[in-house]
C-alpha cells in the first residue's frame, strides 16, 4: 500500500506498480464514461447542453443517494434489497403526513426521515441481533415496505398538489445548479469522509475482509453494522423527499427498481460483492455511468428499455471482468512466488 | 443425544410440523368464520392457479439447498410463457408447445448456472442482472401485447373441472417425485452436501460447481413449466405474468423450513409452506381483510419465518 491511504482496502494486489494506477478500477470506468459522453455528444443533438446536464444530474440524485449509502454496507459483505421499497414507503408517507395530517413540509419531511431510520433499524436489528444473512432479511422488508405502501395508499391513493416552495427542492435552481443536487453533493462529501477518513469506514472493510477477525481484534461489529444500515434507512428516506419533490407527486410503485441501478453503481464503481474493498469515488462514477447512460440512449432515440438492459448486462460484465482479473492475478502470483504461499482471497460464501 | 424417541422424530421434524400446524389452525378459522372458503369449484380453481408457484417453489427449494439463490425465475416465467403462446399460436404440434418453455427455461437457467457456478459470481447478483435484461428485453419485443392463444390449448382441451384436476395431480405427483429423489437418490443427496459444505463435498469427491449449475439448469426449466401450467389456465398470455413469482417461491420455501444457510430443508415443508401462502389471500378476503395487504403480510411471514429460525440457532449457539 506505497500510496498509504489504503485506498483499495485489504485487497492484495500483485499488481502493485505504475501500471496499477493506469489498470484501476476507477481509471477504466473514467474512460467508459467520458467515450459514453463523447458518443451521445456526436449522436444527440441536445445531449450536451447545460440543461441536459442538469437533467442528468435530477434524475440520478435519487439513485445516487441510494448508491452511496448502499456502498458502506457492501463494503462489510452485506446488501440491502429494500431500500427501493423504502423510498416508497417513505415517499407515501410522506404525503399522507402532509395532507392527511396537515403538517407542514418541513416537519413531515424530519418525520420521514425518523421513519426511515426506524425501517433502517429493523433491518439492522434483525441482522445483527439474530445474526440473519442481510439478503433475506432485506428480501422480506423489501416486500414488507412496498406492501405496506400499497395497504396504506389503497394501490390507488396518490398525493398531489404540494405547495411550490416544496416543489422547488426537486424542480429550481439554486446557485447556478439543481436544488438536490446541492444535498447530493454535500451526502457524497459526508459519506466519502466518513468511509475514507474516519475509523468507522476502516472497521466496515475489516468486517468484510473478515468479520471473525473484526471481532477477534476488538471491533464492535454489531454496532457497526447496525449504523451503515440505520444510514441506509435514513438516506433512503431522503430521496424519497427529493423523489416527491421532482415529481410533484407521491404513488406506492415509487422507486420500483431502484435497488438494481444503486447495487449496479457500486459494483460498477469497484466494490467487492463479498465485502472488504471499494470505494465511494468508484460508486459516484457508477452512478454517472449509469445515469449517462440512460438518458443519452434517450437522446440517441433508443427505446427506454434498452437502457435497462444495458445496465445489467454493465452489471453482469463488472462482476465477471472483476472476478476474471482477480483469477489472473491470482494465477500470476502463483507463477511468481517460488514458495507456494496461498493468496487470500475473500470468502464466497454469502 | 443416541436414544431414540418419540420426541426426537418430533424435534427433527419440529420446523415443517410447525408450518403444517398454523396452516391446520388457519384452515380451521375458515371453517368456522368462513365455510364459504371450501366451496368446491372456487377451491380448486385457486389450487389449479397456484400450481405454478408450487412447481416454482420446488426447483427454489433446491436452489436455496444449494446456498444460492435465483430472483430471475419471474422473468424466466415470462419469456417462457410469452415463447409458448407464440409457438401455440403459429399452430405449432402439441408437443413443441409443451416442450418449448422447458427447453428455454433451461437455457437462462444455464446462463445463470454458468455464470453462477463457472465464474463462482454470488447468485443474487447474477439474477438480479438476469432479471432485469430478460423482462427489459421482452417488453421492448412485446410491448405490453397480450398473445392470444388457440381454443383447443386452454386446460388442454379437457373440460375445466377435469383440466383443474390434471393440473392439481400432476403439480402433486411432481412434488412427490422430487421429495423421493431429494430423499433416496444420490443426485438428491449431492445437492445437501454441496449445500452444507462445498468444501468437504469437493473434498468426498463430489463436483460442487457442476451440482449448482445443474441445478439452476433444473430451476429453469422448472419454471418454464410452471409457466406451462400457468399458460393453460387461461385465453391469452399476459407479457408481465410471473412478476412476483421469486418471492412467493422464496417466502414457501423460507416458510418451510429451508435453511438459507444452505443444506437443510425438506419438500413436505415447502408444500406446506405453499399452502400457507397460497391460503393467505383468499383469507384475507373472506375474513373481510383489504387484499392490499397480502403483499406486507408476504413480506411478515418470511421476515418471521427467518427470525423464528434464528432464533433457535441462537439458541443452539448458546446451548453449546
Amino acid at each position: 500500500m506505497e500510496d498509504g491511504k489504503l485506498k483499495t482496502g485489504f485487497m492484495l494486489s500483485p499488481l502493485k506498480n505504475w501500471k496499477a494506477g493506469l489498470f484501476r478500477h476507477e481509471t477504466i470506468l473514467l474512460a467508459v464514461l467520458l467515450a459514453e459522453w463523447f458518443y451521445f455528444d456526436s449522436v444527440g443533438r441536445r445531449f450536451g447542453t447545460l440543461d441536459n446536464t442538469f437533467d442528468i444530474l435530477r434524475h440520478s440524485s435519487e439513485i445516487g443517494l441510494l448508491a452511496l449509502v448502499m456502498t458502506p454496507i457492501m463494503l462489510t459483505g452485506g446488501i440491502d434489497l429494500s431500500v427501493g421499497s423504502l423510498l416508497g414507503l417513505c415517499a407515501i408517507l410522506f404525503g399522507k403526513l402532509w395532507r392527511d395530517a396537515h403538517f407542514s413540509p418541513g416537519l413531515a419531511a424530519v418525520c420521514t426521515l425518523g421513519i426511515g431510520a426506524v425501517a433502517g433499524g429493523l433491518n439492522a436489528a434483525l441482522i445483527t441481533r439474530l445474526r440473519l444473512p442481510p439478503l433475506i432479511v432485506t428480501l422480506g422488508t423489501y416486500s414488507l415496505f412496498r406492501g405496506l405502501a400499497e395497504a396504506i395508499t389503497r394501490g390507488v391513493d396518490t398525493f398531489t398538489d404540494f405547495p411550490a416552495s416544496f416543489l422547488a427542492l426537486g424542480q429550481d435552481r439554486l446557485g447556478g445548479l439543481p436544488t438536490q443536487a446541492w444535498i447530493f453533493l454535500s451526502a457524497a462529501i459526508g459519506v466519502w469522509l466518513l468511509v475514507h477518513r474516519t475509523t468507522f469506514g476502516r472497521s466496515l472493510r475489516a468486517i468484510g475482509y473478515a468479520p471473525e477477525g473484526a471481532r477477534y481484534a476488538g471491533l464492535p461489529v454489531e454496532k457497526r453494522l447496525a449504523m451503515a444500515y440505520v444510514l441506509a434507512g435514513v438516506v433512503a428516506a431522503l430521496a424519497a423527499i427529493i423523489y416527491t419533490a421532482r415529481l410533484g407527486q407521491a404513488k406506492a410503485d415509487a422507486g420500483t427498481g431502484y435497488e438494481l441501478f444503486a447495487i449496479t453503481a457500486v459494483v460498477l464503481g469497484g466494490t467487492s460483492i463479498f465485502g472488504g474493498a471499494g470505494s465511494i469515488h468508484g460508486t459516484l462514477l457508477g452512478v454517472a455511468t449509469i445515469a449517462v447512460l440512460s438518458n443519452g440512449l434517450v437522446h440517441a432515440r433508443q427505446p427506454r428499455e434498452v437502457a435497462g438492459m444495458l445496465t445489467g448486462a454493465l452489471l453482469l460484465f463488472a462482476l465477471a471482468s472483476g472476478e476474471v482479473s482477480k483469477r489472473l492475478a491470482k494465477f500470476r502470483a502463483h507463477r511468481h512466488s517460488p514458495n507456494p504461499a496461498t493468496p487470500v482471497s475473500a470468502s464466497h460464501s454469502p | 443425544m443416541t436414544g431414540r424417541s418419540p420426541f426426537q422424530s418430533v424435534s427433527k421434524y419440529f420446523r415443517e410440523l410447525s408450518v403444517a400446524a398454523v396452516l391446520v389452525v388457519l384452515l380451521l378459522v375458515l371453517a368456522i368464520a368462513a365455510p364459504a372458503f371450501f366451496d368446491a369449484p372456487p377451491l380448486f380453481s385457486r389450487l389449479a392457479r397456484d400450481t405454478p408457484t408450487l412447481v416454482a417453489a420446488c426447483g427454489m427449494t433446491l436452489v436455496i439447498l444449494c446456498r444460492q439463490i435465483d430472483i430471475s425465475i419471474g422473468s424466466q416465467f415470462a419469456v417462457c410463457g410469452v415463447c409458448a403462446g407464440m409457438l401455440a399460436a403459429g399452430k405449432e404440434p402439441a408437443f413443441v408447445v409443451c416442450a418449448a418453455p422447458l427447453l428455454i427455461g433451461a437455457a437462462l437457467g444455464a446462463v445463470n448456472g454458468a455464470l453462477i457456478a463457472g465464474l463462482r459470481l454470488p447468485s443474487i447478483v447474477v439474477t438480479l442482472a438476469t432479471m432485469v435484461i430478460a423482462r427489459e428485453g421482452l417488453r421492448w419485443t412485446q410491448q405490453g401485447a397480450f398473445v392470444n392463444l388457440p381454443d383447443g390449448l386452454q386446460w388442454f382441451g379437457l373440460a375445466q373441472r377435469s383440466g383443474q384436476w390434471a393440473l392439481i395431480a400432476f403439480a402433486l405427483l411432481l412434488v412427490a417425485a422430487m421429495a423421493w429423489v431429494m430423499k433416496h437418490l444420490a443426485a438428491g443427496r449431492f445437492v445437501y452436501a454441496v449445500g452444507s459444505d462445498a468444501e468437504a463435498a469437493r473434498l468426498a469427491g463430489l463436483r460442487p460447481q457442476l451440482t449448482t449449475f445443474l441445478v439452476f439448469i433444473l430451476m429453469g426449466a422448472l419454471t418454464g413449466l410452471a409457466a406451462l401450467m400457468n399458460l393453460v389456465q387461461s385465453p391469452q398470455v399476459d407479457p408481465k405474468s410471473g412478476t412476483g413469482i421469486e418471492l412467493k417461491a422464496i417466502a414457501a420455501a423460507v416458510v418451510g423450513g429451508v435453511a438459507v444457510s444452505g443444506g437443510r430443508g425438506r419438500l413436505w415443508g415447502v408444500f406446506a409452506g405453499v399452502l400457507l401462502l397460497a391460503c393467505i389471500n383468499p383469507a384475507l378476503t373472506y375474513l373481510h381483510v383489504e387484499a392490499y395487504w397480502e403483499k406486507a403480510i408476504q413480506g411478515a411471514i418470511i421476515l418471521l419465518a427467518v427470525v423464528a429460525d434464528g432464533m433457535r440457532s441462537r439458541k443452539a449457539r448458546e446451548a453449546s
